[in-house]
């Protein structure tokens, strides 16, 4: 399918550009890098929305403080197109579709949410814009065979599987009974059907040193888990391991400590720390809960690029970042990487320095490669932090980026 | 066996909040023959105003019930003066009073987005998380309180209605309104009480809800339709009736995790609904709701 | 002229037929003579699929009289059982569609105990209906992919020819709704609408009729979903079959004047273009004024921009056909017993 360059608008755009410089000028040499991105920054999915934001924002600020991006000989200055999709995977879709056949953005950030990244990466590839994204982990995106999309975000699969690496290494030291019984509880989206996997593959493999004696979905945003909840209870398991969103985090377990329920060892998959939880649930309740998120701030305690990303954010906002505003800020900074060393903004040409990037980076692991093998989807591990009664949440696991050490089984409970 | 206990106490506790929501619904629907579709929006905003109370006046929100209460009692008379009040009334005004309301809802949504963002929000108060051991099941601090004042309603209802002057008049414009206004009743002033009083209770049972689960502004279309479920189960006439109803629907949905996995008890008030729309629209004392 | 007159049933008027025909055809040949920038085409494309949806929901919410709040589950069949086709057949994506569409039909037969209850109770239980819908096809993982939905091979070709199948659909659509509503099956409808039990008496089955309509709206629902599924290449069940999709059709249809041929039409489009725009700069105040439009619509103005639309023609001289909508004002409305 050719693509239909409306003659009318050109010509409009020529004689307008001195005005008001907002066409994307013709064939002739680009003045500047045009990006363009949507982002949930209303909906259901807004908070984080506008976390993602804050870091594509810094990226982009530094890159045009130091002039630009070497693009060949030239420096050009990058802007940044972004879009509110509304937390709705349509929108989403037919935003991309508009940045790049309207707009004439030259390359593609990624949006926030799997389900609007799978259907926004569609677009991407159907226009072969290369797309880079921090913000859909699911491997569902990535097993398409798609050529143009490249994610940042490990897959799920592996923050189970993470999860579980610390939770063996507890057992093999005595800690935890052999076999553990696992409550497994996972919210009905790719990113718990991603976890259960991990976990429930984990377990497979381990030879029954894990039981898993509940395996239950239940809906995003739902409000009484107490029946759920109760199945847990009956169960009598070892590990309660749930993946959920933020708000179904606060709401089961707050009726998990009020049914007066305590594991060994609990974990909301990647929730745990945050700081909105702990004020909803207050401190105490919180304790000892495991989490593994795909970056940490405390990252920053080994030195290097974790480091001057969170003094440049804390200096740029005030105030500590999360995951969220890590990966934005990565996810721009690797696509400036490929387009540097690409030299032009060929799209072919940036998309093969993609497929080939191992830089340096922020995310736990210090390097980043977006390996073919798993569908140009990173595969950098997770880190494992606990909640512990002094008020910190240190990483404990991996052992090389670790701040502090794990503690299991939680003494509060017993039996 | 504590199990098959631990899920009775839990259901008789829920029947509680499902008759409150209920109450309302069936109010308005027995007087003024009008079905809410804002029911949910207005719990909603009970929710919101209790926890805009706790928030900003940091009033506890058992105590904000009459704050909650006044205030949409007025903004149900307001909604009844200015746009109930032109619908025809009836079954041949059916689709035009449902699109209205159902237009007032997504106003009411977009309002409280635009006010309070799409986020979830809970009220957190110092016995949020406690509980009370109750037959060997433990019982959150809340579901008890809300319990007990899901029982006071229909008592003060009943009170209201078979007690008052006020309350015989909304039962005579019930039954037969072209009487009323020969007798001397002024209607349309009995209607927007009512219509008040709907919202009410609606606003009500959304503050209790608030101490419970967490809301966001799409919060309230599940509990408008379980309130219909118990509305048409339980007929209308009869507190009593919407009791049982509501006993029968969590009853149900509770013990449905014994044999559907957890995510499809969410479906069980909707196919209920259905259910019992299709198959018992006399409800199950006999008092025709859809005549 | 007359030859034509001949050739048609007695309720299509030849100037509406050729109007038809144009409008068409102008359509049809619109992406050559005006160079339509991919976003657009493809911006058109999902115009027509809503516009053919709201039409076909109008025939039961405005023809027949039943609103529906349910219409996603139909979409959504339909998408899923064209996208399960082309995932795993090698039958062509239109053949899909239709089978989609087939699927769609008969689940809303299967709805035909919902048929009986009358108005709001109706309305009540599509809602009813819908939500359960999205919840079990949401758990069916093998149908419909779970939350994380199916994603379809890439056919650029076949995305820019959408357009004219998308087309070709509305004007099945149109055509239909004109010859529904103008034919004796429209007396029906408006029979049964009006009064169910005269209308037995006088011998219009209500369930046949009933049946019919919805499996016929629920068909196009069901072939739209299917087109939609193609036209993104990715579908998943909390879009297809969310709420939000269901309260969609009802708006297009009310807010362009339900129980009118063409309003729904005007109403897709009216709110496929606010939409647009209301994304641009006031994202999540849509639904607030899709909202108040419907509050002010049911007050002042029921056959809502189809009727302002009439009033101004009325300045100047224009006078529609009296039975131009059924709608419950036409209706004489008779005091309900308490």
């Amino acid at each position: 399918m050719t693509n239909r360059q409306s003659t009318f608008p050109k010509i409009a755009c020529a004689v307008l550009a001195a005005a008001f410089a907002a066409c994307k000028s013709g064939p002739a040499a680009p003045a500047k890098v045009s990006i363009g991105a949507t982002l949930p920054l209303t909906g259901a999915e807004a908070r984080i929305g506008g976390f993602f934001k804050e870091g594509y924002d810094l990226a982009f600020e530094e890159a045009n403080k130091r002039g630009g991006l070497q693009v060949g000989g030239k420096k050009l200055p990058v802007a940044l197109t972004l879009l509110d999709d509304t937390s709705t995977s349509a929108t989403a879709a037919s935003l991309a579709d508009r940045l790049v056949n309207n707009d004439k953005v030259d390359f593609l950030l990624g949006t926030y949410a799997t389900n609007l990244v799978e259907a926004q990466s569609t677009v991407a590839e159907q226009n072969k814009v290369p797309y880079l994204n921090g913000g859909g982990a699911a491997t569902q995106i990535y097993r398409r065979g798609y050529k143009y999309v490249f994610g940042l975000l490990a897959p799920v699969e592996l923050l189970g599987n993470t999860l579980m690496q610390w939770i063996d290494l507890q057992q093999k030291a005595g800690k935890l009974p052999k076999p553990s019984k696992i409550a497994l509880v996972w919210e009905n989206t790719s990113h718990g059907k991603d976890f259960r996997k991990g976990i429930s593959e984990f377990a497979d493999k381990s030879g029954g040193a894990y039981q898993i004696v509940v395996d239950e979905s239940f809906e995003l945003n739902g409000k009484d888990f107490s029946a759920l909840l109760g199945k847990v209870k009956a169960a009598k398991a070892d590990l309660f391991l749930a993946d959920a969103h933020l708000p179904d985090y606060i709401a089961m377990h707050r009726q998990y400590v009020a049914a007066g329920m305590c594991n060994k060892l609990v974990s909301y998959g990647a929730r745990g720390s945050e700081k909105g939880a702990i004020d909803a649930l207050g401190r105490e309740n919180v304790d000892y809960v495991l989490s593994a998120v795909w970056w940490s701030n405390q990252l920053a305690a080994k030195g290097g690029l974790a480091k001057q990303f969170v003094d440049a954010f804390k200096a740029k906002y005030n105030k500590s970042p999360e995951w969220f505003q890590a990966l934005g800020y990565e996810t721009a900074r690797i696509l400036f990487a490929a387009i540097e060393q690409a030299g032009s903004l060929d799209r072919e040409a940036v998309r093969q320095k993609l497929a080939a990037m191992k830089a340096d980076s922020l995310l736990p692991g210090g390097t980043v490669e977006l390996p073919a093998a798993f569908g140009q989807q990173a595969q950098n591990s997770f880190v494992v932090q606990q909640n512990l009664p002094d008020g910190t949440s240190p990483i404990i696991f991996p052992a090389d980026v670790a701040t502090g050490t794990g503690v299991a089984p939680n003494p509060r409970c017993k039996g | 066996m504590q199990r098959f206990l631990d899920l009775a106490i839990s259901s008789v506790l829920l029947a509680g909040l499902y008759a409150t929501m209920a109450y309302g619904l069936g109010l308005i629907y027995g007087v003024l023959r009008v079905v809410n579709l804002a029911h949910g929006g207005v719990i909603m905003a009970g929710a919101y105003l209790g926890w805009l109370s706790f928030s900003r006046l940091g009033l506890d929100p058992y105590l904000s019930i009459p704050l909650v209460v006044a205030a949409t009692f007025a903004f149900g008379v307001f909604m009844y003066r200015v746009l109930v009040r032109h619908l025809p009334r009836g079954a041949a005004g059916g689709p035009q009073s449902l699109l209205l309301l159902f237009g007032v809802w997504l106003v009411i949504r977009n309002v409280a987005y635009l006010a309070f963002t799409g986020d979830d929000q809970a009220i957190r108060t110092s016995y949020s998380t406690k509980s009370i051991e109750l037959m060997g099941s433990f019982v959150s601090v809340n579901r008890v309180v809300v319990f007990a004042i899901a029982l006071l309603t229909p008592l003060g209802l009943h009170f209201l209605l078979r007690r008052t002057y006020m309350g015989k008049a909304i039962r005579a414009v019930a039954q037969n309104a072209d009487s009323c206004t020969l007798v001397g009743v002024d209607v349309e002033r009995i209607y927007a009480l009512t219509f008040g009083m709907g919202t009410a209770l609606a606003g009500l049972a959304g503050l209790l809800s608030a101490t419970l689960f967490s809301f966001n502004p799409a919060f309230g279309a599940g509990e408008l339709l379980k309130s219909f479920v118990v509305v048409v189960m339980g007929g209308l006439g009869s507190m009593v009736g919407l009791g049982v109803a509501a006993l029968i629907l969590a009853v149900i949905e509770v013990y449905s995790i014994l044999v559907l996995p957890a995510y499809l008890t969410a479906a069980v008030g909707f196919v209920m609904l259905v259910l019992v729309l299709i198959f018992r629209p006399g409800g199950l004392f006999g008092h025709r709701v859809l005549g | 002229m007359s030859g034509l007159r001949r050739l048609l049933p007695s309720w299509a008027a030849p100037a509406a037929v050729a109007g038809f025909a144009g409008g068409v055809a102008i359509l049809a040949l619109l992406p050559a003579a005006v160079e339509l920038s991919p976003y657009s085409h493809n911006m058109v494309t999902l115009a027509f699929l809503f516009v053919a949806g709201a039409m076909a929901w109008n025939w039961m919410g405005g023809y027949l009289g039943q609103v529906s709040f349910g219409h996603a589950a139909m979409f959504g069949i339909g998408g899923f059982v064209a996208a399960q086709i082309v995932l795993s057949t090698s039958l062509p994506p239109q053949l899909a569609w239709i089978v989609g569409g087939i699927a769609a039909g008969l689940f809303a037969l299967g709805a035909h105990p919902t048929l009986r209850l009358r108005g709001p109770y109706f309305s009540i239980a599509t809602i009813g209906v819908g939500e359960a819908a999205r919840l079990c096809f949401t758990y069916w993982e093998e149908f419909t992919g779970g939350s994380s939905g199916l994603s379809l091979p890439i056919d650029a070709a076949l995305k820019y020819r959408l357009y004219w199948w998308a087309l070709a659909l509305l004007a099945v659509v149109v055509a239909a709704s004109y010859a529904i509503r103008r034919s004796s099956l429209g007396l029906s409808l408006l029979a049964i609408k009006s009064d169910v039990e005269a209308a037995a008496d006088v011998g219009v089955s209500a369930t046949f009729y009933q049946d019919l309509i919805f499996s016929l709206s629920g068909a196009v629902l069901g072939v739209a979903g299917g087109i939609y599924a193609s036209y993104f290449s990715y579908i998943e069940p909390g879009d297809m079959f969310g709420f939000d999709r269901s309260i969609s059709f009802v708006l297009m249809a009310v807010i362009g004047g339900v129980g009118t041929i063409l309003g729904p039409a005007l109403g897709a489009v009216v709110f496929v273009l606010l939409r647009q725009f209301l994304l641009a700069s006031y994202p999540q105040l849509y639904l607030g004024l899709y909202g108040g439009l419907l509050v002010f619509i049911i007050l002042f103005e029921p056959l809502g921009l189809t009727g302002l639309a009439l009033r101004l023609a009325r300045r100047f001289g224009y006078r529609a056909r009296p039975d131009l909508a059924v709608t419950p004002a036409a209706v004489p409305a008779g005091r309900e017993e308490g």
